[in-house]
């Protein structure tokens, strides 16, 4: 009974001193200056919590700070803009993708029959590395004089010179079929060859049963088909996606990122990460050298430029809607809210990130997955005793967690200036608004990225308004930091431990 | 003409050393475990048994040595690979997850859809509290119901072998009672290594026993020649054994 009470008496401080603070700031500033600055707080709070979430659960259940988060938010926004700008990049690059993914997942179809193939001990291990020297010399002839850079200059080009509502569709030529289609084939040996090689031929030790060899195959079928198709239609795939309407291309732009994120996100736990959950202090470092190298690459590909996505249609048109409905119909660019005008791209950043959280809290309370991600938090080695594969979890989770972040960095594209920086600060403001939530947990993460958005807007206003530095509103972060974890120090919604 | 049925040994554990870190912590331990029956590891706090069950099921992997269940080789496998064969585990201190309710901690174990639908009436006789408070997080449940919920859990799927470590560790005794009572029912059912440091509880339900000392395998045989072999049990059980009336008097200084 008694903690019962005790956490009865704390839930109602708390609502006390939150109803409080929320008056106290609506009386001080007045009814319009108030929903102006919390809305601008939300659309802050929702781009935080798009970063905070996926850290969040990534440490939640693996312990892994995810430095690269930041740098995996930015990719997020640059593959959207790409598809909705111009897609040529992206299909040019795809049958190469799919090329090599297709020949490595053959993996779980050969590997229980590789596995007990007679081999003398010095071959199990000599055979392997050939396989992958060999993978490697075939992956860098299937790119030697592949110009990638001109692939990449396309949405450079458009984005100097793209109107609303008038896309450039003109076709960008790329190489011939008959000069391209070594290079694919070239990539699925390799893929067969990786495939190989780490399905261990002749280890007695390994596992794999030889069920389900069918089902194991589907992925690889698939691929191989998206490869012929994306190979058949790199130059007119790009046109037809222009052609759309803003509005389809832009969520079409969001899926892309999001599975962008998802595949990204799965191949940086396979390869980088999953060999160091026995050295964390290597994760760390690991992670921290990824987000440079991701921000290289994507200055190597597209200059150390700014760059403006266009708004879609929906967001584009000038004049204030009166409601939201005539907004939907007019696609306005501001709409007004209890008297007060507001971008409308905005409002979307706001539904977007509450969808999120509606979305990660189904998954974490109603689905198995969720079940055993809670579980796992607390004790993964009993999750696998269950006869649950763990490390495909943890796969699946970082993933997903990578996801998180690439569809915040879309979603902030057509708002925020794209450019290889734009996702650093908010990598930082990820990792404090996990730490004011509570390490691991999303309701935390959730809470307290809407504190911080809220303490930087009102951080603003306040500066603006008594003439203090504009310091104020960054050092709110700070301050709002310090006094969670002096009242709490594992966070507001942070288990003891 | 009688013929002599030939014991089968659904797990052999044939002699195996397993290291955690750079601590070589099992260095040589042998276990059989006879198909429908109860065996029982004993020994003193440290001496490996944990560490054993931990090693059958992959956990801590064994450098050296076989484990072999059901006729087939299984060390060096992943956990889940060879708890999905059908052995089920619970673990010691009462390791329920805690954010789950009890109710998702019994879903959970689920290894094919349907597994709770099926074994949901049989759990729930033999543990009738865990029906009414299945709602409840773990984190509410008094240790007794946490150590029902933790043998529940290995209940849900088929198992064909269950690995039980110390279920009645902290126990009030007419807990333990109702323990007994409910590891005896399960042993008409699946094979079972226990864990125990109660030897008048072990003693009541194994067959079997295996003495652990130190990190190897050091005695075994039937439980009947060691309960009447002082000798033997004040060598390597001595201070681990605990009466039943040293039990009560631990309890009734806890309370
Ligand atoms: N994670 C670990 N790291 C280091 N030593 C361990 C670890 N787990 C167990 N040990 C050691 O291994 C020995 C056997 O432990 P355990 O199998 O738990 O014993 P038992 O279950 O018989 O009480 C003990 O000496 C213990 O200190
Ligand atoms: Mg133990």
């Amino acid at each position: 009974m008694k903690p019962k009470r005790k956490k009865l008496i704390t839930t109602l401080l708390v609502a006390v001193a939150v109803i409080a603070v929320i008056a106290g700031l609506y009386l001080y500033a007045g009814k319009e200056p108030f929903i102006r600055t919390t809305l601008s707080g939300l659309t802050l709070g929702s781009l935080f919590f798009m970063v905070a979430a996926g850290l969040s659960l990534i440490f939640g259940l693996m312990d892994v700070l995810n430095f690269a988060h930041g740098a995996l938010f930015m990719l997020g926004a640059y593959m959207g803009w790409q598809l909705y700008t111009n897609p040529t990049f992206i299909f040019g690059m795809l049958p190469t993708v799919t090329a090599f993914t297709c020949g490595v997942l053959v993996s779980p179809v050969i590997k229980p029959f590789l596995i007990r193939w007679e081999l003398p001990e010095q071959w199990q291990k000599t055979l392997p590395k050939i396989a992958y020297v060999l993978a490697i010399v075939l992956l860098i002839l299937a790119f030697l004089n592949f110009n990638i850079m001109e692939l990449a200059s396309t949405a450079m080009v458009a984005a100097t010179t793209t109107m609303v509502g008038n896309p450039l569709a003109e076709i960008t030529p790329q190489e011939p079929l008959a000069q391209f289609w070594y290079r694919p084939v070239l990539l699925i040996i390799s893929g067969l060859l990786v495939a190989f090689a780490s399905s261990k031929p002749g280890v007695k030790t390994e596992f794999a049963p030889k069920e389900d060899l069918l089902k194991k195959a589907v992925p690889s079928i698939l691929l191989f088909a998206l490869t012929i198709i994306a190979t058949l239609f790199r130059e007119s795939a790009p046109i037809a996606i222009l052609l759309m309407n803003g509005n389809l291309r832009f969520l079409i732009a969001i899926f892309v990122a999001v599975a962008f994120g998802f595949m990204f996100g799965a191949l940086i736990e396979i390869t980088l990460i999953r060999p160091l959950y026995v050295r964390p202090f290597f994760i760390v470092l690991m992670t921290l050298g990824l987000s440079f190298v991701i921000r290289e690459l994507v200055q190597l590909l597209w200059d150390p430029l700014a760059y403006q996505m266009v708004r879609p249609p929906l967001f584009a048109q000038s004049g204030k809607a009166a409601s939201l409905l005539e907004w939907l119909q007019n696609g306005n660019a501001t709409i007004n809210i209890s008297g007060v005008t507001f971008p409308t791209y905005r409002l979307f950043v706001i539904l977007l990130g509450f969808l999120m959280f509606v979305i990660v809290t189904i998954i974490m309370t109603k689905s198995r997955l969720g079940m055993i991600i809670r579980a796992g938090v607390q004790d993964p080695q009993m999750v696998e005793a269950l006869g649950i594969n763990v490390k495909r979890v943890f796969t699946f989770v970082f993933a997903f967690g990578v996801a998180l972040a690439t569809l915040g960095g879309i979603g902030a594209g057509p708002f925020l200036p794209i450019q290889p920086l734009m996702g650093d600060q908010f990598q930082m403001l990820g990792f404090i608004t996990v730490v004011i939530g509570g390490m691991g947990s999303y309701v935390g993460a959730f809470v307290g990225a809407i504190i911080l958005g809220m303490g930087r807007a009102f951080g603003d206003y306040f500066a603006l308004k008594l003439s203090l530095s504009p310091a104020v509103s960054e050092a709110s972060t700070v301050i709002i930091m310090v006094i969670v974890l002096l009242i709490k120090p594992q966070g507001l919604f942070g288990k003891k431990e | 003409m009688k013929e002599k049925i030939p014991r089968e040994d659904i797990l052999i554990v044939d002699n195996i050393h397993t290291f955690i870190g750079q601590f070589h912590i099992l260095e040589g331990v042998s276990v059989r475990v006879p198909k429908g029956s109860i065996t029982v590891l004993l020994g003193r706090n440290g001496a490996g048994k944990t560490t054993t069950l931990k090693s059958i099921l992959g956990l801590t992997p064994p450098q050296e040595g076989k484990v072999i269940f059901e006729g087939a080789e299984i060390q060096g496998k992943r956990a889940f690979n060879v708890a999905n064969l059908g052995i089920g585990y619970v673990p010691e201190h009462r390791a329920i997850f805690r954010a789950l309710s009890v109710l998702e901690n019994l879903k959970l174990a689920e290894r094919k859809k349907g597994d709770f639908e099926r074994s949901a009436d049989f759990i729930f006789e033999l543990f009738p509290d865990l029906k009414r408070l299945s709602k409840l997080p773990g984190n509410h449940l008094s240790g007794g119901q946490q150590q029902m919920l933790a043998v529940a859990r290995a209940l849900v799927p088929e198992n064909k072998l269950l690995l039980i470590d110390e279920p009645s560790e902290g126990l009030a005794p007419i807990l333990i009672q109702q323990m007994m009572e409910a590891i005896r029912v399960l042993s008409e059912k699946t094979t079972i290594l226990l864990v125990e440091q109660n030897f008048i509880m072990a003693s009541q339900l194994a067959q079997q026993f295996v003495i652990i000392d130190d990190g190897q395998s050091v005695r075994d045989g039937s439980m009947t020649d060691l309960v009447n072999d002082t000798g033997m049990i004040h060598q390597y059980l001595g201070a681990s054994i605990k009466t039943r009336k040293e039990l009560e008097m631990e309890h009734e200084a806890q309370a």
